[in-house]
């Protein structure tokens, strides 16, 4: 908890401290109000009273981080799956009221806040039946399961002027805000590709108690409830690629197959998909859950630089010389053991360069708490930050748009119904 | 068993013999930074590379000391 409280002043620091640069402001709007600028709708003593719908893994781990949050207090706990449903009054030491309806939680009155952390294709009811009794939603990603769903959340928020939030906490961690920082100063140039992949070795499974729930806990595995990997890991890391370059893909085409578990599941094992946009930029996105050794990364390259924010790293196209002293031993030690190729190839593999790079931002935080630290401070603000919802919007778009050509087996445009413009 | 006496006078010329080679080293960290054109700050940051090479440099030496001394004393019992 310390930890997290260490975190959450840190962040609030970096806020006020990343307020100051207009650059960024420009291109991270939401971010303005944390400089104190923004009127506020309750005062910073009053409790922010949340509740909970959806409270399997992902929902106990946003309770929990919701928890760690001052003045706030978690009054109301939802979930239709008994042992979900039991665990979320356990968290709660039972002070909150336990639902496993969320409609019945419509009818609280002192209700500030939901967060929404049930299975995909329920988000787009539960998210508008809250809108619409004038509640604020935080969605964990992504939006929905289908594109008319997505637009439906929009419209209504629209409508309402609540606050509806998607889960995306890359939006709120300090080194990717940083990276964005040293993109838009043009630390790494031009940005020329943006290469993304998320690498597992897991079936994706839960248990399963008996087999008639199958489908209510490994709902990720069918596609009446999921567009699998698309909608579970690609729309983090496609947001990504649309933030960093400010704009939303032209067309996208790919492949997605079922190649290694062939156990029953719908959604596809392994996908591949080139995003294109307007200057020609790519972004080349791959997904698979029968290898770990790569990991998860967005590598953003551009003509100076590459940046890889998973990992907290920044790189120089031309990374500085290594200390004369180094180089001189080096060319000694050369001189002394290379063997003189006769007769051999004239071509050296264009291998990458050992080369570690800097550190783009030194910090150890929990983005899906200041994630939450940020919908908390919407509420007291009273509206939504600017633009936010519209990087959650434009990134479940491009997951399903992305499943649809797999399915189809073509190049899809971005329709233009699915656009949401930016708020200046 | 036999101890093994030092005297001051070798100490003394070990003393000197890895001073000349700290110098030979820390000239070839000069050398290397005009050569590979890089930061004059590499005469204090690199020191730690310096300071490992003298004592390469040293134990070299050592050998090669070693070796002469056999040589001469071979050639002196002839």
């Amino acid at each position: 908890m310390e930890n997290n409280l260490k975190n959450r002043r840190e962040f609030l620091k970096e806020m006020s401290v990343f307020a100051g640069a207009t650059t960024f402001l420009a291109s991270i709007p939401w971010m303005k109000a944390f400089a104190g600028s923004d009127g506020s709708a309750m005062a910073p003593s009053d409790r922010v009273r949340i509740g909970v719908v959806g409270v399997g893994d992902r929902g106990r781990a946003l309770l929990m981080n919701m928890q760690q949050i001052e003045n706030v207090e978690i009054i109301a706990v939802c979930d239709n799956y008994e042992p979900n449903y039991k665990r979320a009054i356990e968290l709660t030491a039972g002070k909150a009221k336990a639902f496993y309806d969320h409609r019945e939680m419509l009818e609280m009155k002192d209700l500030d806040g939901v967060i929404v952390a049930t299975p995909l294709h329920e988000h787009a009811h539960v998210v508008v039946d809250f809108l619409k009794a004038g509640i604020h939603v935080f969605c964990e990603k992504s939006m929905a399961r289908t594109l008319e769903d997505s637009k439906w959340m929009v419209d209504v928020q629209k409508e309402t002027g609540k606050i509806l939030q998607i889960g995306h906490q890359r939006l709120f961690n300090p080194v990717y805000l940083n990276a964005l920082d040293r993109v838009r100063a043009g630390e790494i140039g031009q940005i020329t590709q943006v290469r993304a992949y998320w690498h597992r070795n897991s079936n994706w499974r839960r248990a399963v108690p008996s087999p008639e729930l199958e489908r209510k806990i490994n709902w990720r595995l069918y596609t009446e409830y999921s567009a699998g990997l698309m909608t579970e890991l690609a729309s983090h890391q496609v947001q990504v690629a649309n933030w960093f370059l400010d704009k939303i893909p032209t067309r996208v085409m790919g492949s997605g197959s079922i190649c290694y578990w062939n156990d029953g599941r719908e959604v596809y094992d392994h996908v591949a998909l080139v995003y294109d946009y307007d200057n020609g930029v790519k972004c080349l996105y791959d997904s698979m859950i029968a290898n770990k050794h790569y990991g998860l990364e967005e590598q953003i390259q551009g003509d100076k630089g590459t940046i890889e924010p998973e990992i907290n790293r920044i790189y120089s196209e031309n990374p500085p010389a290594a200390p004369g002293i180094r180089q001189l031993l080096h060319s000694i030690e050369k001189g002394i053991f290379e063997t003189i190729p006769i007769g051999g190839a004239s071509w050296v593999p264009e291998t990458a360069v050992p080369y570690r790079g800097q550190i783009i931002a030194p910090y150890d935080n929990n983005d899906t708490f200041l994630q939450l630290v940020g919908y908390v401070q919407a509420i007291r603000n009273g509206k939504p930050w600017k633009n936010l919802l519209r990087e959650g919007y434009h990134a479940t778009v491009a997951a399903l748009l992305g499943l649809q050509a797999m399915d189809t087996n073509q190049i899809l445009e971005w329709p233009a119904e699915y656009v949401m413009e930016k708020d200046l | 068993m036999k101890d093994i006496v030092i005297s001051n006078k070798r100490i003394k010329r070990e003393i000197w013999v890895f001073i000349l080679c700290f110098v030979a080293a820390f000239g070839l960290n000069i050398y290397s930074i005009v050569k590979y054109k890089t930061e004059w700050s590499e005469l204090i940051g690199q020191l730690p590379i310096v300071l490992l090479l003298a004592v390469v440099i040293y134990l070299l030496a050592g050998l090669l000391r070693w070796a002469v001394f056999g040589i001469v004393r071979l050639i002196q019992k002839k």
